[in-house]
């Protein structure tokens, strides 16, 4: 198991970046692609904006783009129609997949 | 550059049930050799072999079934456009004098499991192709104002084509209001706007001008070929676009000294009903906002210019079967031997095949 999916487990969106051009990859990967040096972490903020949404069954899901421009695919949990640019919260978790979930704030 | 054309082509039944990959294979591959009149197996002196199924050396396990010892043999993944990868790679192959007549067969199951990216991290737990289907269409109705009933003429239309390809893993014919009343996958996508995993088998046979001239009689020639990766991740997309498409189109349309309006009929990667939309648009056949009313114009005059075979959604999609089935009915209708699916005086063709939902397109015009 990757660092990246251990720290899903713990329930931690870690985000690889540069930390010497500060470009963050996405994937992430041990070595930046742009300037080949060794890559480090930081810890989400755990925000993001609904880029896109729809609904399966009785629930919404959708595109969210979260810190620096990471776009992933989650579960949005929320009391009435959610709407492009919304705040949402993120959880994640994994099991045999990666899982995205989103709380839309103040809804 | 040598010229190349296309000079057999052979196909199975697409089908629902699961089927043997190496029986399929055999099927087509010896259908497309005799298909050509004056072709020796030993004139082939190339095999490839697009799959996305986990078999192993299927190039060369093809080529023994067939009994031919080709100089070159091996199999290409792609996912859905592995199909037209292996027949650009076949076009590279003979164009630079490396190989001089190349057998292509495409092959999968419908109960395949290496069709799912389980690399791309960014779906999370979403990662079957329905998600981003969804946010496809629900970008491109927010965007264009597209309607519920216009991407369910997608599906009637190529439903109504599909009804004449015999090959095609059914021939039902489904109306608007059916496709529109079909189970709902997602609040943007009915089960009647997917194409569907089949098995089945298609093969095509390439030559050198000079072997070619000598196989067949009415030769329909790769004039154009274009082809894009923008990335893997379905996230990095943008939605209201399929960016790779317009690249590869833009290419292959130079290659070709052809303008967009050049062409007589084009089958389109409808994996979705959305997608069919996206891709005329892309291809630079109509605006977006237009591309709803333009589908709609074709089936209510049944005019066949967009997926004559019944397109992916229509017809079946065998993932590394589906980009060479998609060029044998292209070469079929520059060849007039479409029978009831016959766009008249056909000159000018165009396929396009493409990969996770658009991350990576290939783009090919065919000309006789």
């Amino acid at each position: 198991m990757t660092f990246f999916e251990k720290q899903l487990k713990e329930g931690v969106f870690q985000i690889c970046y540069c930390k010497n051009c500060n470009n963050v990859l996405w994937p992430p990967k041990e070595i930046c692609h742009i300037c080949y040096e060794k890559t480090d972490w930081r810890k989400s903020m755990n925000v993001g904006t609904i880029a896109e949404f729809s609904k399966k069954d009785s629930t919404y899901f959708g595109l969210i783009e979260i810190d620096d421009g990471i776009r992933v695919l989650g579960e949005i949990s929320c009391s009435s129609e959610p709407s492009i640019g919304q705040s949402v919260k993120m959880i994640v978790s994994l099991d045999t997949r990666p899982h995205y979930s989103f709380i839309v704030e103040n809804n | 550059m040598n010229r190349v054309a296309i000079v057999g082509t052979g196909q199975t039944k697409f089908s629902k049930e699961d089927g043997c990959t190496e029986k399929l294979l055999f099927e087509s591959a010896n259908k497309c050799i005799q298909s050509t009149k004056n072709c020796d197996s030993n004139d082939i002196d190339g095999v490839l072999v697009s799959t996305n199924d986990d078999s192993k050396y299927m190039g060369a396990i093809l080529s023994e079934m067939v009994g031919i010892q080709p100089k070159i043999s091996h199999s290409i993944e792609h996912l859905c456009s592995s199909g037209t990868s292996a027949i650009i790679s076949a076009y590279s192959y003979i164009s630079s004098g490396l190989s001089d007549v190349v057998l292509i067969s495409g092959v999968e199951s419908a109960t395949n499991p290496g069709q799912v990216l389980k690399w791309d991290k960014s779906r999370g737990s979403l990662e079957h192709p329905i998600y981003w289907a969804s946010m496809l269409t629900k970008s491109h109705k927010r965007k264009f104002h597209t309607t519920e009933e216009e991407l369910a003429i997608v599906s009637a239309k190529n439903h109504k084509h599909a009804i004449d390809n015999p090959l095609a893993y059914s021939n039902e014919p489904k109306t608007i209001s059916e496709v529109m009343n079909s189970k709902q996958i997602t609040d943007d996508l009915r089960i009647l706007d997917c194409s569907r995993s089949c098995s089945g088998s298609s093969s095509i046979l390439l030559a050198s001008e000079e072997k070619a001239k000598k196989i067949s009689e009415q030769l329909v020639w790769i004039t154009g070929i274009g082809q894009k990766t923008t990335s893997a991740s379905f996230t990095k997309n943008i939605l209201d676009e399929i960016k790779s498409t317009r690249i590869a189109a833009n290419s292959a349309y130079e290659m070709a000294n052809i303008r967009p309006e050049q062409v007589d009929v084009a089958e389109v990667h409808d994996a979705f009903s959305i997608c069919e939309l996206m891709a005329i648009s892309e291809l630079g056949i109509v605006s977006n906002e237009k591309s709803g009313e333009f589908v709609r114009n074709l089936f209510n005059t049944e005019n066949r210019m967009i997926n004559p075979r019944g397109g992916l959604i229509g017809a079946g999609h065998p993932l590394g079967a589906t980009g060479i089935s998609q060029t044998i009915e292209i070469t079929n209708q520059l060849q007039g031997k479409s029978e009831k699916r016959q766009i008249p005086n056909a000159e000018t063709g165009l396929i396009h095949n493409m990969s996770a939902a658009g991350t990576s397109s290939s783009v090919m015009v065919l000309e006789n």
